[in-house]
């Protein structure tokens, strides 16, 4: 008799993914708790209160603000049950087969990806990873202060324009300010050449002393919503939102070419608990949680539907030139992991460009 | 004796645990390269090097050194005076000033010092050195104050009275007796405010405008960053013998007042 259920059982369970759906009991995880460890500023909070409402379990949210900060503390074997590292960072944690495959019997909403982040080159088949939020980097600037003709003449030279001496915020992020860098001087954002890192450090000392820039990290979203400088270099999906909150500023996409990413859920492999893991990350990929974090936090959602409807008319984001991250251009690059070595080069020459 | 030596275990403990380990495994990241295994070494003396023969890097100590440096002397000429006053007062009074001098003592750092980030948004012109000095001058003055304070309280009202007595004024007798015996005071509380002064690295990062790279920040970069915990720890291990070599000064200076 038991052995009898047991072979039902299996049977149900071996045809529920033929039908094209695997049913999860919410009772299941009942009393669980989940740790999600996403980038600053990045999810609206009621999405996640929500899940747990749902799921009974209770969501250990926390923060990080760099790849670099998140790859370190799982090298220390932090434990984590969700993280949202970007392209080149997931890349890395796939050869260091630090990743568990997602269950594509849970997560199924992958299908309703956007066009431009289907089978991107670290995940081709989202084995591991579920594409969260994407963007380009660019720059966002005060129309009033810079003339938008002025702006896009320029693009990334605008970093070396004497003019602006002292009205500028930098990102401090040592893989994107050697992309300006580098794109700036026309070399490829994923260099290993010696001396065209060389000539990117020195354009960006040049950009140091010209420009006496402010490093910043998320309190440029702030500062500019408010107009505090004129021009700053952030990721898309932070313009997006300072678009949003101040009418005077524009977004710039340098003509030189950028660094489109992608930040993707994943799952690491010592996770505790991945099946609610797997459950939480189809939630976040659906309509609904997709729709509410997008108009929240301004980046260009992963999900067709809400790509679409949130830049179409009567969209939050509707000419907004920020929002939808432009794709498509053959100067832009996405980010490959760097060998070693440079892992650790371009933080030193980085900190010495701001420590000059 | 041998008993209350007992009673010690638990602290000796603690200290080893809590701040000999950690100390000894800063040295051992300082004077090997990085992708040890665990039983081979590379040791080496090249972190170091890295770090004096960079002029960026040497800056960097050069400015943290100086801002330390005029944060003590701030609080000292505030503090002193400070002191002075609230000694002087009946004494219901002065547990109530030493209460309220305490009070954003209870507060985080971090809130305090957003909230001065605040107040000096609103003051374009100020450069970023005077933003982090005045952060600093801010966090630090309460200990300054709270040392030389009861350096002065417990000093005995009798030997002013002698003075007097003796035909001193005021300012004669504040320089003769008051100043001079309450050298332990500020020289504890120098210590107080150098030490976490010169380390700090919240405060420049935050009131620092973003253009403000202390000691402490370049520590934080090399381990959180960087990832190079080899480099970082010989920045660490510099500044703990700058910190040990200044605090071998002040002693110094102790005993030279003691003996006057």
């Amino acid at each position: 008799m038991k052995k009898g259920l047991t072979v039902l059982l299996a049977l149900v369970m071996a045809l529920l993914p033929l039908a094209g759906l695997a049913e999860i009991d919410p009772a299941e995880f009942k009393g669980a708790t989940l740790n999600v460890y996403n980038w600053g500023e990045y999810v609206d909070m009621s999405v996640i209160r929500a899940f747990e409402k749902e799921y009974g379990v209770r969501v250990n949210y926390k923060t990080y603000e760099s790849n670099e900060y998140l790859w370190l503390q799982m090298q220390a074997g932090d434990a984590w049950d969700v993280i949202v590292p970007s392209d080149y960072m997931i890349e890395r944690l796939i050869a260091n087969k630090m990743l568990q495959p997602l269950d594509k019997d849970i997560v199924t909403n992958l299908d309703q990806l956007a066009e431009g982040v289907k089978n991107l080159p670290y995940d081709p088949d989202n084995t591991y990873s579920a594409p969260y939020f994407w963007q380009t980097v660019g720059i966002v600037y005060d129309t009033t202060e810079i003339p938008v003709e002025e702006m896009e003449a320029q693009g990334w030279d605008a970093f070396h324009n004497e003019a602006y001496a002292g009205h500028t915020y930098m990102y401090d992020s040592s893989r994107d300010a050697f992309m300006v860098a580098e794109k700036a001087l026309g070399y490829s954002a994923n260099t290993t050449d010696e001396k065209e890192i060389q000539d990117a450090w020195e354009w960006l000392r040049t950009m140091h002393r010209t420009l006496k820039p402010s490093y910043v990290t998320d309190e440029v979203i702030d500062s500019m919503a408010e107009g505090l400088k004129w021009m700053a270099m952030v990721y898309s999906g932070d313009a997006a939102y300072i678009l949003s909150e101040n009418e005077d500023m524009a977004y710039c996409t340098p003509y030189q070419g950028t660094n489109v990413a992608v930040d993707a859920m994943v799952i690491p492999a010592n996770a505790e608990n991945p099946k609610l893991a797997n459950v939480f990350i189809q939630y976040m990929l659906d309509y609904d949680a997709s729709l509410a974090n997008s108009q929240e936090v301004g980046y260009a959602s992963t999900n067709a539907r809400v790509l679409e409807e949130l830049s179409g008319p009567g969209g939050d984001y509707e000419g907004n030139s920020a929002y939808v991250p432009r794709a498509g251009y053959e100067k832009d690059e996405m980010f490959v992991d760097l060998p070693t070595e440079w892992q650790a080069k371009q933080p030193d020459l980085w900190a010495k460009v701001m420590a000059e | 004796m041998k008993s209350f030596f007992r009673m010690s275990y638990p602290y000796i403990l603690w200290i080893a645990l809590f701040i000999v380990a950690p100390m000894v495994m800063i040295l051992l990241y300082a004077v090997t390269r990085s992708g040890n295994g665990t039983i081979t070494f590379s040791f080496t003396m090249e972190n170091f090097a890295r770090f004096l023969s960079d002029p960026t890097f040497l800056k960097v100590l050069w400015t943290s050194l100086r801002i330390a440096f005029l944060t003590t002397v701030f609080c000292i000429l505030i503090g002193y005076p400070a002191a002075l006053f609230i000694a002087g007062l009946p004494e219901k009074r002065q547990t109530l000033m030493i209460l309220l001098l305490t009070l954003p003592m209870w507060i985080n750092m971090l809130l305090k010092t957003y909230a001065w980030r605040g107040i000096l948004m609103n003051f374009e012109d100020l450069s970023s050195e005077i933003r982090v000095f005045i952060g600093m001058v801010y966090d630090f003055l309460p200990y300054m104050i709270i040392q030389i304070h009861t350096a002065i309280a417990k000093l005995d009202p009798n030997l002013k009275t002698a003075a007097y007595d003796l035909g001193a004024n005021p300012w004669k007798t504040f320089l003769k007796v008051t100043l001079p015996l309450s050298v332990p005071g500020i020289i504890s509380g120098i210590t107080l405010v150098f030490l976490p002064a010169v380390s700090s690295f919240v405060i420049p990062k935050l009131l620092g405008g973003g253009n403000y790279v202390l000691i402490g920040n370049l520590i934080e970069t090399y381990f959180l960053v960087a990832g190079d915990w080899n480099f970082g720890s010989a920045i660490s291990l510099i500044m703990a013998l700058i910190i040990i070599l200044s605090m071998y000064l002040t002693k110094k200076l102790d005993t030279t007042a003691k003996e006057e």
